[in-house]
């Protein structure tokens, strides 16, 4: 069925909207971004600011911070025209919402990207919005650190980009690029960097507001070069009265320009008190014809504007013309090519004020056109904060959902700002595409019943059958998501189904334009088949989705999905193949910038599971920490039960068994899955399992077992159970279910371990040792020790027996090999099993000093039921059954 | 937690700027500088009036809070 397209209110004052004609190859308002500004012929090359200029480049750090209007950047930019450089210039103009680290250091390696600067290969764009990882200026500064001539880079607006994470990451790359960077901050106000460390090491060169000031003889020549003889005291009046600000001084010219008598003109403004562009701008502006100053009134409220924006502004077809000659006298706009112009911060800043003097109430319908011309003009990201100005919160909902890049909320680099803009969405918003936008921000916090809630009302406005495919195809990945959150592969599959016939039904090159969307539906439906056990399938679609397109957007796709590609692996026994995908999945998030906190663990826990297997329990405990302090601790049934499970096996190689059972009794209902994962129920069995064997409870460790399948895995771990039990017949009984060949590495080798026990307590030791032989061959490749330290006192016998065996396997840890004493290895505290959140450090320290719930309700503003239900995620975290206990193991752990 | 405060700007501000710009605040005209004063909500509140002031190219030469 063919997609509607959204309808366009036609302006009020009657008349269609005209359409833009689709721009020209590239987008040249990205473009404008990374080149300096044409400077004007009005433009005064002051030879002192010049030399300063070039002086202090010779200096890591060069600052231009003046007001606004100071004339900073048509400074700089005819500088970095003119001078003579040590290297190639990359430009960066700063924008509103740079302050996002993600978004600034994107823009940054873009700009370096545009000026043909080579980047290194471990450094692509970021992932997401809000962080950063301190790894990306790092390896953007070791790149950079070994060039033969530095960059000399650019950054203008600099105040835009002005928060204390952007602050911290520039000042590592400063510091670590060596001479491979130049920097030129141009700012309205002084940037957060330690500017005293930079002074002190004479590292910084700054020109301030006073030092950019025109003087009486810079203000003759500006003025003589808008036509304007003023004489020599006229010009030292005019000089005092803007104290050399050259927005005044502009304006000035500008007031005067047409004037029969430009000193009577100015003598009046002289000797007035008002306020510099307060005063000139309105005068400037009146002396504009009526249409001029009605479109620069109507185009204050866009960030840039372009001649076919400007006439669905003004309602004319007047703006070419306009803009043009605004040009040319050097008023207000600065051109950027094909059709686009800026106009000047400062004037329009205040020409807005102009325009809600003149026009009350104009602004929201202004917004309302520019929302509808830029979204015709393909422009999504730019016509949406325009259609929540305008309040037409509708509109902006239906268009990211028409345009299939509802995706963009849930990752990359947008996801942040989309956020940020439809949670401002009123309660009073309505119909199938707001409630596509509630559910995505809701599944985004992980919260599925909001997130079903919210699809269900969208269906139900718009029943299957009607409505846009791109609205049933966003619907249906969204499902998908929740599906996954839910556990459940038959639904995922199912709105996945949904989702590829709807596929058809849609504008192929709106599909190719947000690949974001399909990356998305195929990760979250590989997890779901994943955590149901259908290895196969899942791996299908993770392995899509790993090699989906490079971009910021399917970043966190990719990401996820090479980390569950590699706990199939580890699932499936392939160490070698889970530890490869682990390390990639990991290398793959710190090449786009993604912090600790969002990575999805899954690679940490697949690499803490491979290097417990091999006996290296220091670097398991430490990927353990990190796969704890990643996005899905807590939340991702995934990570969840594999932290308990390993956590347990951390805890039972300390000793520990009480312990390791309680880690595991936290894994029994991972929230918010509701659906059990058969090899979750099975892992954790065989956790139990063996921490009954290790507190030498047979009976109970068969007992754990019934809650596990009927694999090889369990079968070892029965006739573990068996021989620990002294019944070495049934041991061999159970092993039966174990094939010989084929089995995982890890089974195979506990198997013919157990074995080799079996017949050597049932007294053929030659058998035995042929079991140890191969066991010690299945193990070879994979280094997996653990299963022998496992079997310690008995292994370390039989090598002792036959020195040529322990000979041929150097890799065993050498106290089992040698007989030497173990290593000592230091007693480190069980893990935790992920950090405490700021919320559960309040709960616990209140503990700690003895305070009773109740007590401890009021003291936080909190409901009882909350505090409760915090003290119950303490217990989990730290691994505790009460509070004194928690309390106890929070001081071990330093918590407190 | 509102606070009073006044803020002085170098220069007379024109009608159209002190209702337009910053409509929440009143103000009277003294030789040479222009004092507002008012409500301030809060941090936010304050940090953004002095963004404006600034983009809007004005000067401030005072900023002080008043005794409630």
């Amino acid at each position: 069925m063919p997609d509607s397209a959204p309808s366009r209110r036609p302006p009020a004052d009657g008349g269609p909207v005209p359409l833009p004609s689709p721009l020209p190859g590239g987008d040249p308002v990205l473009a404008a971004r990374f080149a300096a500004p044409p400077v004007p012929r009005t433009f005064v090359r002051r030879e002192r600011l010049g030399e300063r200029l070039s002086e202090g480049l010779q200096r890591p750090l060069l600052l231009v911070n003046g007001p606004a209007g100071a004339g900073k950047t048509l400074l700089v930019a005819d500088w970095a025209a003119t001078a003579q450089l040590p290297g190639p210039v990359v430009w960066l103009t700063l924008e509103r919402g740079d302050e996002a680290p993600g978004v600034f250091w994107a823009q940054l390696l873009a700009a370096l990207r545009h000026a043909g600067v080579p980047l290194p290969a471990d450094v692509a764009g970021p992932a997401r919005a809000a962080e950063v990882d301190t790894a990306l200026p790092d390896r953007l500064a070791a790149g950079l650190s070994g060039r033969g001539t530095p960059v000399v880079l650019v950054l203008d607006e600099f105040e835009h980009a002005g928060s204390p994470a952007v602050a911290e990451g520039l000042d590592g790359l400063l510091r670590h690029a060596a001479g491979g960077l130049r920097t030129v901050l141009i700012s309205r106000a002084e940037p957060l960097l330690p500017l005293h460390r930079y002074r002190a090491a004479d590292a910084v060169a700054e020109i301030r507001g006073t030092d950019l000031a025109f003087t009486a003889e810079e203000t003759a020549v500006l003025l003589a070069r808008h036509g304007l003889a003023l004489s020599e005291a006229g010009v030292h009046a005019l000089n005092r009265r803007t104290e050399g600000w050259a927005a005044g001084l502009r304006l000035c010219a500008l007031a005067t320009e047409h004037a029969d008598d430009p000193e009577a003109c100015l003598r009046e403004f002289e000797a007035g008190n008002s306020t510099v562009a307060d005063f000139l701008l309105a005068e400037v502006l009146q002396a504009q014809p009526a249409e001029t100053q009605d479109l620069l009134l109507r185009t204050s409220v866009l960030e840039r504007t372009h001649t076919g924006l400007a006439d669905a502004l003004t309602g004319r077809q007047d703006a070419a013309r306009i803009l043009e000659e605004l040009r040319h006298a050097n008023a207000f706009v600065t051109p950027l090519g094909h059709g686009w112009y800026r106009q000047h911060t400062l004037f329009a800043e205040i020409l807005r004020v102009h325009l809600r003097a003149r026009n009350p109430g104009l602004e929201q319908e202004l917004h309302r056109r520019a929302a509808g011309w830029l979204h015709a003009a393909g422009r999504l990201a730019d016509a949406l904060p325009h259609a929540a100005a305008a309040g037409d919160w509708e509109q902006a909902a239906a268009w990211l959902v028409d345009d299939l890049a509802l995706g963009q909320l849930l990752g990359g680099l947008d996801a942040a700002r989309l956020d940020a803009l439809f949670t401002r969405m009123p309660e009073q918003a309505e119909g199938p595409a707001v409630e596509l936008v509630r559910a995505a921000l809701a599944l985004a916090r992980w919260d599925v019943d909001r997130g079903l809630a919210h699809l269900g009302r969208a269906e139900e406005s718009a029943p299957p059958g009607t409505g846009s495919a791109a609205a049933r195809l966003s619907g249906a990945v969204l499902r998908v998501l929740a599906a996954r959150l839910l556990g459940s592969a038959d639904m995922a599959e199912n709105a996945a189904e949904t989702a590829a016939e709807l596929e058809r039904a849609v504008p192929e090159e709106r599909l190719r334009a947000h690949p974001e969307l399909k990356a998305l539906l195929l990760a979250e439906l590989g997890s779901a088949q994943l955590w149901e056990g259908r290895f196969d399938a899942a791996r299908a679609g993770l392995t899509a989705a790993a090699e989906a397109a490079d971009g910021a957007a399917q970043a966190a796709a990719r990401h996820e999905s090479l980390g569950r590609l590699a706990l199939i692996d580890l699932l499936l026994g392939s160490p070698g193949r889970a530890e490869a995908h682990a390390v990639e999945a990991i290398a793959e998030a710190a090449r786009c910038g993604l912090p600790p906190s969002a990575h999805s663990g899954v690679g940490h826990l697949v690499l803490a599971e491979v290097a417990f297997d091999r006996d290296d329990l220091a670097v398991a405990r430490a990927a353990l920490e990190r796969a704890a302090a990643g996005s899905g601790a807590g939340r991702d049934p995934l990570l969840v039960v594999g932290l308990a499970v390993l956590r347990a096996r951390l805890l039972l190689a300390a000793g520990d068994a009480r312990a390791a059972l309680l880690a595991l009794a936290a894994a029994e209902r991972p929230s918010p899955a509701d659906k059990p994962s058969p090899w979750a129920r099975e892992r954790i069995a065989l956790g139990q399992c063996a921490a009954h064997l290790a507190a030498g409870d047979p009976a109970a460790a068969l007992r754990a077992l019934t809650a596990a399948g009927e694999g090889p895995e369990p079968a070892v771990a029965a006739a573990q159970a068996h021989l620990a039990a002294g019944d070495p017949r049934a041991a061999l009984a159970a092993l039966e279910a174990v094939p010989a060949r084929g089995a995982r590495p890890a089974v195979a080798v506990r198997a013919q371990l157990v074995r080799a026990r079996a017949v050597s307590a049932a007294g053929d030791p030659a058998a035995a040792h042929r079991l140890l032989a191969q066991a010690l061959a299945a193990a070879r490749p994979d280094r997996l020790r653990r299963p022998f330290r496992e079997a310690g006192p008995w292994v370390r016998r039989r090598l002792q027996e036959r020195p040529a065996l322990a000979a041929a396997h150097g890799w065993l840890p050498r106290d089992l090999v040698a007989g030497l004493p173990r290593p000592d290895e230091p007693a480190a505290p069980a893990p935790v099993v992920e950090r405490l959140s700021e919320r559960e450090h309040d709960v616990l320290v209140r503990v700690a000093q003895m305070m009773s719930t109740d007590e401890i309700a009021g003291d936080l503003h909190l409901s009882v039921n909350t505090v409760k239900t915090h003290l119950k995620s303490i217990n989990r975290k730290l691994c505790a059954t009460r509070r004194g206990e928690a309390v106890r193991r929070a001081r071990q752990l330093d918590l407190l | 937690m509102p606070m009073h405060y006044e803020i002085r700007v170098a220069g007379t501000m024109s009608e159209t700027m002190l209702s337009e710009g910053f409509p929440e605040l009143d103000s009277y005209v003294v030789p040479s500088q222009t004092v507002l004063f008012g409500q301030v909500v809060d941090e936010a509140h304050l940090y953004g009036l002095l963004d404006r002031f600034r983009a809007l190219g004005l000067r401030v030469v005072e900023f002080r809070q008043l005794p409630d």
